[in-house]
């Protein structure tokens, strides 16, 4: 009997175009998108920054501080690419878009710009850093001239007090936890399967099923067998998504297969429990059920950072308990984990929390299928 | 005794849908559940097959009592549910196949019943075709072969003509009554008292969730006064007239109306003759007459005071 109903529940399931394409295609063309729209962030090129510096008799006279910009504005790689011009100049300049900071030069070095961004963040170090050293200079001559020869070594070595101890072998890559919560969306999808399967079991959600339910074959069984069939479609999905992520877009997973592949089971395994436990309690039409259970994914993939990958952190520490209790996000951090942590402590408490919410779903579906007969149908 | 349901109570809410209801089907009957729209046939139905909780009540199948877990009762009944119930992603044989093979575990075997069924309902063309490319009337068959296919003892069918062509009504009213001679017993819900009075050989007429009347077609027609109906077609019949057959002997109640003279008469000889002779010595002019004996819906009538088709 379970070869008869999973087999023929693996032909209704592959052939339910609608459903493939939600689970399998449009995370393919998600993935797709998602690496056409964040490929280039990590790329490591770094483009000089354009900026004017107001020509006064101050800057004339400040070599030290001249020697340094065209130290900085020179090379295979240069920090700055440096207009010299006068107080209207740069104004125009700033406004045309053509720099986007200008200096000017008197008893301190002030930066112009019209708004924030990452070049004018580097800028206003960058002066804050040579008004630190050259006030630093200016100190040491005045109380010590003698040491004025270690000056030199003093300001081009600088030391760190603080040691760096590696958590991991990986870089940090907040790109990945879109990839990673696009898998988890995926996982999580697989509740449309779910949610069918109680449909065709309970007598009281369909006609289909209350022809099934006439059949001399135990409910659970039934159940049982066609969840089988489901997980197994719903898996090989998540698989092949991942190998699509991997091989033909370079998203990085680590060097974890088999944990890797046990994340996308377990994962498999909470999609198809939540639909269908959604399925069971809620009593209302299909289309309700899958609005609830389509809403709740995309707002969980959303607070795990599919969008935008700082919610998840801003998440974690403001509300850890929603962290905790959003299926998406403890798949997605079961793969970032696998990906950068060398220990597996972390893995194991997200793979953890998931078996846990397999369990209140499935027990939450038992309680609701073991009911023989019903009130209406 | 295939069924035995004894004093069902069934209440949704409020509403009794089901009023003490007890009913015997036989081994070898069609046995037919008559009632309009919302009288309890279905409901009757789902209680039986232990689909629906009830209130009070005792229901026996096959001499033993129904339950959601007696399946050595379960594999010996087939359903034809009043919507069709088939797997949209199936063709034609996978579908039949699928809910024989969860009776019959023998492969051989039930390959054997698939194509016996596939060839019982006249699908063979169609065997390929998914539920979505067949008509309303294939669809229909496709259902009840999946119903049938695993050759029940006792087949249930509820309301299976409903948005059904005549010619396919006609083929499935056909296999109904071969699937009886067959040896099935047969339990048929409908609101077509056509259909019921054709094929049924013993009838139930329910109303309100309440057994109205039970017994052969004849049986039913037996309790009622009315012997017969005879339609007059005429032009020129004045009310003077009219007055003068209701006073006719046997005459109950005589109606004119778009040209039509219906009069309906209580048992008795000689009734044709009488309206006949009368017509006769008026000299009233007419084109067609004819008699009818009484229809089921005359005695849901004489019993309920409506229509059945209502």
């Amino acid at each position: 009997m379970f070869i008869h109903i999973f087999t023929y529940r693996l032909k209704c399931l592959l052939r339910d175009k609608e459903m493939i394409f939600w689970t399998l295609l449009f995370p393919l063309l998600l993935g797709t998108f998602f690496k056409m729209a964040l490929g280039g962030i990590h790329d490591n090129s770094f483009e000089t920054i354009n900026i004017a510096v107001v020509q006064s008799d101050s800057y004339n006279v400040s070599s030290d501080f001249k020697n340094v910009l065209e130290r900085v504005s020179t090379g295979d790689k240069p920090m700055f690419n440096v207009t010299e011009t006068d107080i209207l100049g740069a104004r125009k300049l700033i406004e045309e878009r053509k720099v986007i900071a200008y200096l000017t030069v008197d008893d301190e070095i002030k930066v112009f710009v019209q708004q924030s961004g990452l070049g004018q963040t580097i800028v206003k170090i960058f002066v804050e850093n040579y008004q630190q050293s050259a006030a630093a200079v200016e100190t040491i001559l005045m109380k010590d001239p003698q040491n004025m020869d270690t000056i030199g070594g003093l300001l081009s070595t600088r030391h760190n007090y603080l040691s760096e101890v590696p958590i991991s072998n990986s870089e940090p890559n907040g790109i990945l936890i879109a990839f990673y919560s696009l898998i988890a969306m995926t996982c999580v999808f697989g509740a449309t399967m779910g949610l069918k399967e109680v449909m065709d079991i309970q007598a009281d959600q369909s006609e289909r099923a209350a022809r099934s339910s006439l059949v001399p074959v135990n409910k659970l069984k039934r159940y049982l067998y066609s969840m089988a069939a489901s997980l197994v479609i719903h898996f090989g999905e998540v698989v092949l998504l991942i190998a699509y992520l991997h091989f033909a877009l370079g998203v990085d997973f680590g060097e974890r297969t088999p944990y890797i592949f046990l994340t996308a089971l377990i994962g498999s395994a909470t999609g198809l429990s939540f639909g269908s436990f959604i399925s069971s309690v809620v009593k209302k039409s299909e289309g309700i059920k899958t609005a609830i259970m389509v809403s709740t994914t995309m707002i969980g993939s959303f607070l795990a950072g599919m969008m935008f990958h700082q919610i998840k952190y801003i998440v974690s520490e403001n509300v850890p308990f929603l962290a905790m209790i959003n299926p998406v996000n403890i798949i997605t951090d079961a793969f970032y984990s696998l990906y950068y942590y060398d220990t597996l402590r972390r893995y194991w408490l997200n793979m953890g929390l998931a078996t846990i919410f397999i369990i209140i779903f499935s027990v939450g579906t038992y309680l609701v299928l073991r009911r023989q007969k019903y009130a209406s149908i | 005794m295939i069924i035995s349901v004894k004093n069902l109570v069934k209440r949704y809410g409020d509403l009794l849908a089901l009023d003490h209801l007890s009913l015997e089907v036989n081994e070898g009957e069609i046995y037919g559940l008559l009632g309009p729209n919302g009288s309890g046939k279905t409901t009757a139905i789902n209680c039986i097959l232990s689909l629906l909780d009830y209130h009070k009540g005792e229901i026996e199948v096959f001499g033993k009592p129904m339950s959601p877990n007696a399946y050595d009762i379960k594999k010996n009944i087939g359903v034809i549910m009043q919507n069709v119930a088939v797997f949209e992603e199936l063709t034609s044989y996978e579908n039949i196949d699928y809910f024989c093979g969860l009776y019959v575990n023998d492969k051989a075997l039930r390959r054997q019943m698939v194509e016996e069924a596939i060839e019982f309902v006249g699908l063979n063309e169609f065997r390929k075709f998914y539920p979505k490319k067949l008509s309303g009337g294939l669809l229909r068959r496709l259902n009840i072969a999946c119903g049938i296919a695993h050759k029940p003892k006792l087949i249930i069918l509820d309301e299976p003509t409903v948005a059904v062509d005549p010619q396919s009504r006609n083929k499935i009213l056909e296999g109904i009554v071969e699937l009886n001679r067959q040896g099935a017993t047969i339990v048929y819900t409908s609101h077509y008292m056509e259909e019921v009075e054709r094929i049924c050989s013993k009838i139930t007429i329910l109303d309100k969730g309440k057994v109205i009347a039970t017994g052969t077609k004849d049986q039913l027609k037996s309790m009622i006064t009315l012997g017969e109906t005879i339609t007059v077609e005429t032009y020129d019949i004045t009310k003077d007239q009219i007055e003068l057959i209701r006073n006719l002997p046997h005459m109950s109640q005589v109606e004119y109306k778009d040209n039509l003279l219906i009069i309906k008469s209580d048992k008795g000889k000689n009734n044709l003759e009488i309206i006949l002779d009368f017509i006769k010595k008026q000299n009233i002019n007419f084109g067609k007459i004819y008699t009818e004996l009484p229809t089921l819906n005359d005695v849901f009538l004489e019993i309920t005071g409506k229509e059945l088709r209502d």
